[in-house]
């Protein structure tokens, strides 16, 4: 047991996982995966791609099923395949490629699941969409169409989307990957406030500098299994797992 | 051809196109419904609906449009009740465009990318929601020259209704041929007002296709 979670109060976590296995055909992508988040905590998953990282981010917000283990998220069993939808609606996430509607203006991507999911009345809707994009900072860009929005911008958009169904758990898919290098800041700005507000966060990154200064905990993931993790600066500057050190010295070293 | 030959026909011909208009109308609603409905049940409907779906399209993809006319003018009667022709007509051309129609609107769902009906899942959204509010409007640029495409094969079409005794274009036509010969005039005329309707969609197809072949 490692000390960030030793810290935690000795309540339910928000997400387990427990003996999580997946394989794409014959592949097996995931090995017996054990893994806790508590309420409130940012965990940043870090790893070589193909190590399993954005699997195990798949499986918690309910798009893919393991199959064999169990998936407890915000109280709901997404091991039973009954039960699994619950969870639609309840967690937020954003993805690489940002996803927007591309016809649909800001306004009316944040307000869609409002409208359509949650049956809020229009006027409403779009006022709390208004707010969520006023969090992340585009509160004057309501009526631009993702085409006419920069890359971070749209990413922006995308997790006020996510952030307005007022989720209990936020899951980052290499959000900041697929954004020009000058890009990459306005969106990991938003992601730290977004902590800072203790919301509960699962990060799937390569950006080492957001895992290192934000994150709570760090799981260094390698071929399907959990290869070490821990506090930040105990992955950052004392790694146990020689794939670890390996893994580090490759992406900061360069 | 005579102005005589003109002045008496054209009205009678007029009629059959003015049926042929309604006729294709209420196909191309019915076809638009039939085929959204396979689309749909075809990419992601629950149980064997999938599997259905592909067996009507099949079906009606490999039979000549008369038999399927005749199926149903005919075979109705057979089983004792009576079916008005307009009605045989129009459901016998929605059934079998559909099935094309169907193929229209699953290659335009499948050319959407998978992230949005991800993203659609997680944000709450039924899978119907997310179809008719977040793939379906995105797939008009890809699915409306091949639909008014099919449209305008479902328009000529309708000739083939005259064969059930449907007092449209065509079959006015071949009663005027019938009583007074001149079959070259009277089928010139006819399929001058077959292409009056058809050519500005052939053309409004023919232009969307090269500027999205020109875009991709």
């Amino acid at each position: 047991m490692n000390t960030a979670i030793a810290s935690q109060p000795l309540v339910k976590p928000i997400i387990n996982l427990t003996g999580v296995t997946k394989s794409f055909g014959t592949t097996q992508v995931l090995k017996q995966i054990n893994l806790e988040v508590h309420q409130g905590e940012v965990l940043v998953l870090i790893g070589a791609s193909g190590s399993g990282k954005s699997t195990v981010l798949r499986i918690m917000s309910g798009l893919e099923t393991a199959d064999a283990g169990e998936v407890w998220v915000n109280e709901v069993p997404l091991h039973d395949a009954r039960r699994a939808r619950e969870i639609r609606g309840h967690v937020g996430m954003v993805f690489q490629q940002f996803n927007l509607f591309p016809h649909k203006d800001a306004l009316g991507n944040v307000s869609l699941a409002l409208i359509k999911a949650r049956k809020m009345n229009p006027a409403d809707a779009r006022k709390r969409a208004m707010d969520a994009l006023d969090r992340v900072g585009l509160a004057d860009r309501a009526d631009h169409y993702p085409s006419q929005l920069s890359g971070g911008q749209q990413q922006r958009v995308a997790i006020a989307r996510a952030l307005a169904v007022e989720p209990g758990i936020m899951f980052f898919d290499e959000a900041t990957s697929a954004l020009d290098p000058e890009l990459v800041g306005e969106v990991t700005e938003v992601m730290r406030g977004l902590a800072r507000d203790g919301m509960t966060m699962v990060v799937v990154t390569h950006e080492m500098g957001f895992a290192r200064k934000t994150a709570d905990r760090v799981v260094f993931m390698d071929k399907g299994v959990i290869a070490e993790q821990g506090a930040p600066e105990q992955i950052f500057v004392n790694p146990q797992n020689e794939r670890t050190q390996q893994f580090l010295h490759r992406v900061l070293d360069h | 051809m005579t102005s005589d030959l003109l002045m008496s026909s054209l009205p009678i011909l007029l009629q059959g196109l003015l049926t042929t208009l309604i006729l294709s109308v209420a196909a191309i609603v019915g076809g638009t419904l039939v085929g959204l409905l396979a689309a749909v049940l075809r990419t992601f409907g629950p149980w064997g609906t999938p599997r259905l779906a592909r067996l009507y399209i099949e079906l009606f993809r490999g039979t000549p449009v008369l038999i399927t006319l005749m199926f149903i003018y005919f075979g109705v009667s057979y089983f004792g009740y009576a079916i008005d022709v307009f009605a045989a007509g129009v459901i016998g051309l929605s059934v079998y465009q559909g099935a094309y129609i169907a193929e229209v609107f699953r290659s335009g769902i499948e050319s959407v990318q998978k992230g949005q009906w991800e993203v659609s899942q997680i944000l709450g959204l039924s899978k119907m929601q997310a179809f008719f509010s977040v793939i379906l409007p995105q797939t008009g640029k890809i699915v409306l020259p091949p639909l008014i495409g099919q449209y305008l094969s479902l328009i000529k079409d309708t000739s083939i209704v005259s064969m059930i005794g449907m007092s449209e274009l065509m079959h006015q036509g071949q009663a005027i041929v019938d009583r007074i010969g001149q079959p070259v005039e009277i089928y010139g005329l006819v399929a001058l007002l077959y292409f009056i309707v058809c050519f500005p969609l052939s053309r409004w197809v023919r232009r969307h296709d090269r500027r999205r072949s020109l875009l991709s």
